[in-house]
């Protein structure tokens, strides 16, 4: 039995130095069924729509149902799909690619050729980090760097509490403090998203792992039901929180009205 | 279990002695090489799902809405202008009915007004007729009897010249006629 170690196995370099992993093997074979998916919907695209695009438009609407219940609002939902949709069904395929026959088996040298690409914690950290930066970059643009940064930095407030006496001082002290913890909240959601996804699909895949390893017929079908189930939850929790970052963050402050 | 417990302890002592010859970061996997290549694989495939697949759905999606909502707007404006001609069709209709009411009872009004001119007229060409008649009876009457009183003449003649043939003279048969005549006049 071979346990899946945290870091993935690298396969090969490219050009020397890239190291290829088995996960980035898995995200590239998610990259081609994407772009077969998209060039097949892309040239028949029409307003009669054929099986394949009226799966993908049946999808998108009841993602669109629950979005709008996030952002409550269809623009603000459009705003944001480029990259809610896309973290979206990446995770998804990609923790579905790795319930295919061969992730697991297939060895390249002495390694297996495919691991789930979720499994590999550079690429949750880097969906995570691309995911707050962008609700980052939202935010900037829809309320203003001003009114963004004051969410975090209240230094303004502080200096203006001075001329308000001790209970305004210690108001802006407090207030310096929350902006302080937002920060740190800031930090915390990119630690939270990547590990939560990472965590899930890696424990998945030793689930898996043991599973075939101890009975290798019919024994591992429903942990992998199971693993159909976990694959579509965590692509959602990942989706659904980036897209409530993206909400709050492009929403004007409480009170800014006042100021 | 046994075997799978010898395993984890193996992997996780395996584990524990990555991480004190690389670090806690390095053991996790992370490698800054992998990461900014997993970085590209994602915005590859954001470029694809966006410019290949979301992107046209969300297009047809937004243009079938629009054929939608343009075709329920003429339907509406539709049954509006339907409304309305319903209601101008009525209101016509109406007044259609109100012309022809007035036009019976101008076309009642005016039968009966030459109706009753007719029977007047009628009426008094009746009277003119009688009147003519009742002329001409008294006109043939006058003539009648100025035609009756010379025939009595006569007569009364013929009979007194037979009953008086031998009495009367030539004068006194004239003046007896004479006073007879005038008797009758009056």
């Amino acid at each position: 039995m071979h346990i899946p170690t945290l870091a993935p196995e690298t396969l090969f370099y490219l050009f020397g130095v890239i190291p290829v992993t088995n996960t980035i093997i898995n995200a590239w074979l998610a990259i081609i069924v994407f772009l077969i998916i998209g060039i097949l919907i892309s040239r028949r695209a029409s307003l009669r729509p054929g099986k394949l695009q009226n799966f993908f438009e049946f999808i998108l609407e009841t993602l669109f149902g629950y979005f709008d219940q996030v952002t409550g609002d269809r623009k603000k939902t459009l705003r944001f799909l480029p990259l809610v949709g896309s973290v979206f069904f990446f995770i998804l395929l990609s923790n579905w690619l790795g319930l295919l026959p061969g992730t697991g088996s297939i060895k390249l040298g002495h390694n297996f050729l495919l691991r789930p690409a979720n499994t590999d914690l550079n690429l949750t950290v880097a969906m995570a980090l691309t995911a707050v930066v962008a609700s980052h970059v939202y935010g900037l643009v829809t309320v203003g760097i001003f009114t963004h940064l004051n969410k975090f930095i209240q230094i303004w407030p502080l200096i203006k509490s001075f001329k308000h006496g001790p209970i305004a001082i210690f108001t802006a002290i407090i207030e310096v403090g929350v902006g302080i913890i937002e920060i740190i909240s800031e930090m915390a959601k990119v630690l939270s998203l990547s590990l939560r996804l990472f965590g899930n699909i890696f424990a998945g895949e030793v689930l898996m792992t043991v599973m075939s390893s101890l009975v290798a017929f019919a024994v591992p079908t429903p942990f992998m039901l199971l693993e159909l189930l976990v694959g579509l939850i965590q692509a959602s929790v990942f989706a659904m929180l980036t897209l409530v970052y993206l909400s709050v963050l492009t929403a004007e402050p409480h009170g800014t009205e006042e100021h | 279990m046994y075997f799978i417990d010898i395993a984890y302890a193996k992997a996780v002592a395996e584990t524990t002695e990555t991480i004190e010859e690389t670090g806690l970061l390095a053991s996790l996997g992370l490698d800054g090489r992998l990461f900014i290549l997993q970085l590209i694989n994602f915005a590859i495939v954001a470029i694809i799902l966006w410019f290949l697949v979301l992107k046209p759905l969300v297009k047809k999606l937004a243009e079938r809405q629009k054929l939608i909502d343009d075709g329920l707007n003429n339907a509406k404006k539709a049954q509006e202008q339907m409304d309305r001609s319903e209601i101008d069709y009525r209101a016509k209709i109406l007044e259609a009915k109100k012309e022809a009411q007035t036009i019976l009872e101008k076309t009642e009004k005016d039968a009966k007004t030459l109706s009753d001119n007719l029977k007047i007229k009628a009426k008094q060409e009746i009277e003119n007729l009688a009147e003519q008649a009742k002329k001409n009876i008294l006109k043939e009457k006058d003539e009648m009897m100025i035609g009756l009183k010379g025939e009595t003449a006569n007569l009364i003649v013929a009979a007194l010249e037979k009953i008086l043939s031998e009495k009367m003279t030539g004068e006194k048969d004239k003046k007896m006629i004479e006073e007879a005549v005038s008797g009758l006049g009056k």
